[in-house]
């Protein structure tokens, strides 16, 4: 028994030796993918939320994400629903947008962008959304933010 | 609706809502089974005691709004409010257990001076303290809680909207069970002083949450 | 990761490839020759620490201008992963398959720091090393041992060692809240590394308080309590990480002990130790506490040879230079790959000013 467990010692020590050799060449690579594909993804509060529905207009498109409800009640992060309109480059100064964020095809909010200043105000046409008056980032879940070649719009639910 | 169905509706509603009050109660809970180092048996006792808390917390406040007309969906000031006086509740009563559990026991020695009262009134609190911690924890209206109320609401009568409530509980309760678990670890006298610093940790957090939400509350309504 | 550094044109990326290189073959020999680990893992080890924050903040400042994390990086998924962050991840991961911190999971041109990679690299780390990672691997701890290298005696000596349990608390309150509430409760409050690499921009009364909570335990616990007990005061009492890491030296395949036949309690083994892994109690069971680094100034330190390398499952004190060596190639090799290519990082940029 004692051997054995010699044996087994002074193979976990050889092995230990050869991971560490093999980690830059082999390992890290393997880890990597592996936990690439573990089916992982970002909390919706930090990532948006999954893309529910695209709006195309004239010279850009509306990328509508689904609703990022409060999941615990100890969640700090309100509700919200994430839209970005894209590209921003071909963005005009001020733009107007009658939004139907649910997809019932009845628009839910109205959203006003001075997109230069990165001033949003959304006014409510259902009951679902509250009204918001921001100038850059008031807090995670109510925001206006240039992300990329996005002008991100985060909307705060009831 | 037929009584079974109901019931059936609100077990399932219970069990898929489960994870989240798990999630949300785990913070308080597992320090408070884990410093105690008592038996698995011990430490289903203390956590009957502790859902019996929070289903009087939930059956409290329902009651109240039932009472009071009040919707259950608040607006955000009214569910600021009961959240930061449910985070000071909770701060001050962690606090005073973890207080209690550093208490040694009231001297036998039968003179009422000061110190000895101190200790007794610690001893009692802390045989308590499951059962009120369960009850401030189930004041924090956690969305499943309010879809169940607004559902119950909605079944028709005081009777069937209790009942509704109640198999609701036991549906969310069967995912705490696991918790009793805890009661393998007292052995580990190690796992009691870790349990009783997070106790003062979480005070503290809890302290500082309630601070932010009643002072904007206050300052902003 | 590992091999950039030594692919990349210009005299500057080679000045600082093989300036490292030598460094770290010196380092080794002085290993090899004076049969002593922990002086010169210290060498390496406080360089570490303190390049690190030289080239990361030198990273922040040439790409933004600053040090504090605005939204919009958050918002697409740029935030730098941290292996801090670890153990908060694990229950939601687990439960929900989601991961709360705002980075990416893949790495991306943005974003090479991405949260598969540094998973894997303390997954690979920790196979190898166990908790060896606070002596080998952690890129903040050598900021305190640099600071607890400086005074010649402690000006405290007596610390209570319940304060030992408090990482272990710290890690209990963060992974439970951060389940709760679905954010990385220990990056936003309690770190004290954000002091010196990213924080968020103090815009409110919550963000100043957050900034002072980092700087009050950074000056604390990173510089002045080092400095009074020549121990490393938040990898001791703070860290979660390191409690978290703690577990894995059930795994790895090596330890140290103390050979019983040769103790004579003098306890010089426990005032070296920097992190209080060592305790009377620890002594007579022949092994330090779980918390134990590998980071060898016990080994160092004993002069009747009774604290040794050891392989696991083998006799203690029976070839214990074999173990010390196996143990040390080991950690060694991560070391300068994973270490030495972030002290090159930096010295490319410090020597290209002057090239």
């Amino acid at each position: 028994m004692k051997k054995l467990r010699s044996i087994l010692g002074n193979s976990g020590a050889v092995l230990t030796l050869a991971l560490a050799a093999l980690t830059p060449f082999l390992l890290y690579g393997w880890f990597q993918t592996a936990i690439g594909a573990a089916g992982l993804h970002i909390d919706p509060t930090y990532s948006g939320g999954q893309v529910s529905h695209v709006i195309e207009r004239a010279s850009y498109r509306i990328v509508v994400n689904r609703p990022v409800p409060r999941r615990s009640p100890l969640q700090r992060i309100g509700p919200f629903v994430q839209v970005a309109w894209t590209p921003a480059a071909s963005l005009p100064a001020h733009l107007s947008d009658d939004l139907d964020l649910d997809g019932d095809g009845t628009p839910d909010v109205r959203v006003a962008i001075d997109t230069h200043n990165l001033v949003v105000d959304i006014t409510p046409l259902t009951a679902r959304y509250r009204p918001m008056h921001s100038q850059g980032v008031t807090s995670f879940s109510a925001l206006i933010a240039r992300v990329n070649d996005s002008l991100v719009v985060r909307i705060p639910l009831d | 609706m037929p009584l079974t169905g109901l019931m059936t509706e609100a077990l399932l509603l219970g069990l898929s809502s489960g994870p989240v009050c798990l999630a949300s109660c785990t913070p308080v809970l597992v320090p408070v089974l884990a410093a105690e180092q008592k038996s698995p048996r011990g430490t289903g006792a203390l956590l009957a005691q502790f859902l019996g808390g929070r289903l009087a917390g939930y059956l409290a406040f329902a009651c109240l709004a039932w009472l009071l007309g009040l919707s259950l969906q608040l607006q955000p000031r009214g569910h600021a409010l009961v959240y930061g006086l449910a985070d000071l509740g909770l701060a001050i009563f962690l606090a005073a257990y973890a207080l209690a559990m550093r208490t040694r026991p009231a001297a036998a020695c039968g003179q009422p001076c000061p110190a000895a009262r101190a200790r007794l009134f610690a001893q009692r609190y802390r045989s308590f303290a499951s059962v009120i911690l369960g009850f401030v924890s189930g004041l924090t209206l956690c969305p499943p809680f309010v879809a169940a109320g607004v559902r119950a609401a909605e079944s028709g009568g005081l009777g069937h909207s209790l009942l509704f409530f109640l198999w609701f509980f036991f549906g969310t309760s069967i995912w705490f069970a696991p918790s009793v678990g805890l009661g393998m670890l007292r052995r580990f006298a190690a796992v009691g002083v870790v349990a009783r610093l997070t106790l003062f940790l979480l005070a503290g957090y809890y302290a500082y949450l309630a601070l932010i939400v009643l002072g904007r509350v206050v300052l902003h309504g | 990761m590992f091999s950039r550094t030594m692919m990349q044109p210009g005299c500057a990326a080679k000045l600082a490839a093989a300036a490292t290189l030598v460094f770290m073959v010196a380092l080794f020999f002085q290993m090899m020759r004076t049969l002593q680990t922990y002086r010169w893992r210290r060498y390496f080890f406080v360089a570490l620490g303190f390049l690190f924050p030289v080239g990361f903040i030198w990273q922040l400042f040439a790409l933004r201008g600053s040090m504090s994390i605005p939204v919009e990086r958050m918002l697409s998924g740029d935030t730098p992963f941290c292996f801090l962050a670890i153990p908060m991840m694990i229950l939601p991961a687990a439960i929900a398959r989601t991961v709360i911190f705002p980075g990416s999971i893949l790495p991306t041109a943005s974003n090479p720091h991405a949260i598969a990679a540094m998973v894997a690299l303390w997954f690979a780390a920790t196979l190898v090393l166990g908790k060896g990672w606070c002596s080998y691997g952690c890129f903040f701890g050598g900021i305190e041992e640099g600071f607890a290298a400086i005074p010649k005696k402690p000006r405290i000596r007596r610390i209570d060692p319940r304060w030992r349990w408090m990482p272990w608390a710290v890690l209990a309150a963060i992974v439970l809240l951060s389940a709760a509430t679905l954010e990385p409760v220990y990056c936003m409050w309690l770190c004290p590394f954000k002091a010196v690499t990213e924080y968020p921009a103090v815009r409110s009364f919550e963000t100043a308080v957050q900034m002072g909570i980092f700087i009050t335990l950074f000056l604390g616990l990173v510089v002045a309590l080092p400095l009074l007990t020549k121990k490393r005061t938040q990898c001791s009492f703070l860290c979660p990480f390191g409690a978290f890491q703690s577990i894995f030296n059930k795994t790895g395949a090596f330890d140290i002990r103390i050979d019983q036949s040769q103790c004579k309690p003098c306890l010089l083994c426990e005032k070296a130790c920097p992190t209080l892994s060592i305790t009377p109690e620890a002594v007579r069971a022949g092994k330090p506490l779980l918390s134990c680094m590998k980071c060898g100034a016990c080994v160092d330190a004993c002069v009747r040879d009774a604290a040794v390398w050891h392989i696991k499952g083998t006799d203690v004190g029976a070839s214990s230079e074999r173990a010390r060596l196996m143990q040390l190639y080991s950690a060694w090799a991560f070391a300068v790959m994973f270490g030495g290519s972030i002290i090159a990082a930096t010295l490319e940029k410090l020597f290209g000013l002057m090239v």
